[in-house]
């Protein structure tokens, strides 16, 4: 395995590293594997995460690519006023050019936490080289403040349903007369609500998301979603795609893949093992072993605590 | 019309050890006969603190000054795993890099930047190498302290998710946010205790503080007993190696400029 430090683009110098199998890889035309930036966080990934899936992927014979967008991490800050949504999938697009021009590979499987799941999964729809991508805790919107009150209720529902009833702490507190009582209504008539709604919710990202994935399925590319059982956005998903996910699902074309016990960074090593176990097996689903490419990927050597759930 | 930044990316030292460093140019005409070298923490503190150095390595280059930032063995972008790391590899890193932008940049006088354990990293290393002064951000003065900090972080962000119940595999390994502190660099870290070094730095040094940081003083005090050159200056604002609420890595810009400035003050 080897290590470069790369520039690319042609508008400003973005800067990644390319993780190159130790065997040549172009002969073996394995696609290659973009990383992209978790939210603000620099291209080593929360828990350096980043890294260890790019090294572990290449010793399986994939290239891989981890770069920052412009004005994250190492990345200049771009002299144009293009609003990030745009700037990244350009930017994106112009790391697989680079890639297919230096390299010769014209097939990609992207993926990103956060933000980076929602450039993968838009790239992708517009960009026929990409085979399928990896949305790690996909946001259906980019609000990450307190400015819409039903997206706080619906994650303080979440916190309470996945976390808080499990915490002998909470329950002292509520015993006490501690807990904020408030909250915990509101939690409580959000996920009744949740329940009782029996379709989809229809807000502009929702109906964007499923127009993506449909577009995607019917260039038969993969989406698998991974996430964390207690991160909010999945219960965003699943209300936002409402029997839609089923059938996409049915379809083969989209997975939804929940790692149990961890939460949005998977920041703690054994959060890390499980997450490079998922990514690892949908990787290797993702890319074709043919007879007609001379390709098949090297046996996987992970060992894993437990297994996540694949829905 | 000011030139475009100029940032390289490269890696270094020798294979397997390789370490990965950005240059960031001059981008004044002045060209300065000093470099400076940014030591970073490691772990979560380097990860949220990354923003933060990278402007301030921003900010040096437009005063006229190279800098080098770099990824220590086992962390960031480097080779190898932090699992294989030790101090003593890191204090190598350090040596490396000052001789690398010696060699990339032709710099007679190079100026250590270090926050948290680069700082303490930095301290140490001026002992054996040809450093000519310091910028010390919040140092980490006591090792044992240091790692208590950690291990009450670690409880605190995680009190809220479900225990898992040990298993057979657990080893001594602390697990903070997902950087491995193995038995052996906890051990390394123990042993740091700057304030009985004997080798304290005695050329210029900048303390820089953030409110609350109380580990300065006692620093700055020994090494004004040695009559180094320091000044001392302390800011109410956050800590830049401190997870968000948010998830955000803000900039604390007032400390920054006050480091470059400083720099301009005494690097000419």
């Amino acid at each position: 395995m080897k290590e470069e430090a790369i520039t690319f683009g042609g508008f400003t110098s973005l800067i990644g590293i390319l993780t190159r199998p130790a065997t040549d890889f172009t002969a073996n035309r394995a696609p290659a594997v973009v990383l992209l930036n978790p939210g603000i966080v620099h291209r080593v990934g929360p828990g350096r995460i980043y890294v260890r899936i790019a090294r572990t992927l290449a010793s399986l014979g994939f290239p891989v690519v981890r770069f920052d967008f412009s004005g994250i991490g190492d990345s200049p800050v771009r002299n144009d006023h293009l609003p990030f949504e745009k700037s990244a999938i350009r930017e994106t697009e112009a790391l697989m050019d680079f890639v297919e021009a230096e390299h010769g590979i014209s097939q990609f499987i992207l993926m990103g936490g956060c933000s980076g799941a929602r450039i993968a999964l838009q790239t992708a729809s517009l960009d026929s080289r990409v085979l399928g991508t990896i949305p790690i805790n996909f946001p259906l919107t980019d609000e990450e403040d307190d400015s819409n009150p039903d997206l706080v209720a619906r994650r303080m529902a979440h916190y309470y349903w996945t976390s808080a009833m499990h915490s002998a702490h909470s329950w002292i507190k509520l015993l006490k007369g501690d807990a904020n009582y408030r909250n915990l209504v509101r939690a409580i008539w959000c996920r009744v609500r949740q329940h009782l709604r029996r379709s989809e919710v229809h807000s502009p990202e929702s109906v964007q998301l499923i127009d993506n994935l449909q577009t995607l399925s019917a260039r038969n590319r993969r989406t698998a979603f991974i996430y964390s059982s207690s991160d909010p956005r999945l219960g965003e998903l699943r209300e936002a795609l409402g029997r839609r996910l089923k059938q996409l699902r049915r379809s083969g074309k989209v997975t939804l893949n929940v790692i149990p016990r961890t939460d949005h960074t998977f920041s703690s090593l054994e959060d890390q093992q499980l997450l490079l176990t998922a990514i690892t097996e949908i990787v290797r689903a993702m890319s074709l072993p043919s007879e007609a490419l001379g390709w098949h990927p090297a046996p996987a050597r992970i060992t894993s605590h437990k297994q996540p759930a694949t829905c | 019309m000011r030139s475009p930044e100029r940032v390289t990316p490269f890696y270094f030292g020798a294979h397997p050890n390789l370490l990965f460093g950005c240059l960031h140019e001059p981008r004044s005409a002045r060209q300065s006969d000093w470099a400076f070298v940014i030591c970073q923490p490691v772990g979560h503190e380097y990860v949220a603190s990354h923003r933060a150095l990278r402007q301030l390595a921003t900010r040096l280059s437009d005063a006229g000054y190279a800098v080098l930032r770099f990824d220590y063995f086992g962390c960031g972008d480097s080779h190898g795993d932090m699992e294989q790391a030790s101090i003593s590899q890191w204090l190598a890193d350090v040596a490396a890099a000052i001789a690398e932008i010696r060699r990339r940049n032709g710099a007679k006088r190079v100026c250590l930047i270090g926050l948290r354990l680069g700082a303490a990293l930095s301290m140490m290393s001026s002992a054996t190498n040809d450093v000519d002064s310091l910028v010390l951000w919040d140092p980490v003065t006591v090792g044992t302290k240091y790692l208590s900090e950690l291990r009450d972080l670690q409880a605190q962000m995680l009190q809220f998710r479900r225990k898992r119940k040990p298993t057979r595999d657990d080893d001594d390994t602390l697990d903070i946010l997902g950087f491995p502190f193995t038995k052996e660099l906890q051990s390394d870290l123990e042993q740091i205790n700057l304030k009985a070094w004997k080798s304290l730095h005695r050329g210029d040094t900048l303390m820089v503080s953030t409110v609350g940081h109380s580990e300065t003083s006692a620093l700055t005090t020994c090494l004004a007993g040695v009559n180094a050159r320091v000044e001392c200056q302390q800011f109410d604002t956050f800590k830049v190696w401190l997870p968000t609420t948010d998830g955000s890595l803000p900039v604390p810009s007032q400390l920054l400029q006050s480091i470059v400035d400083w720099a301009r003050k005494n690097c000419s």
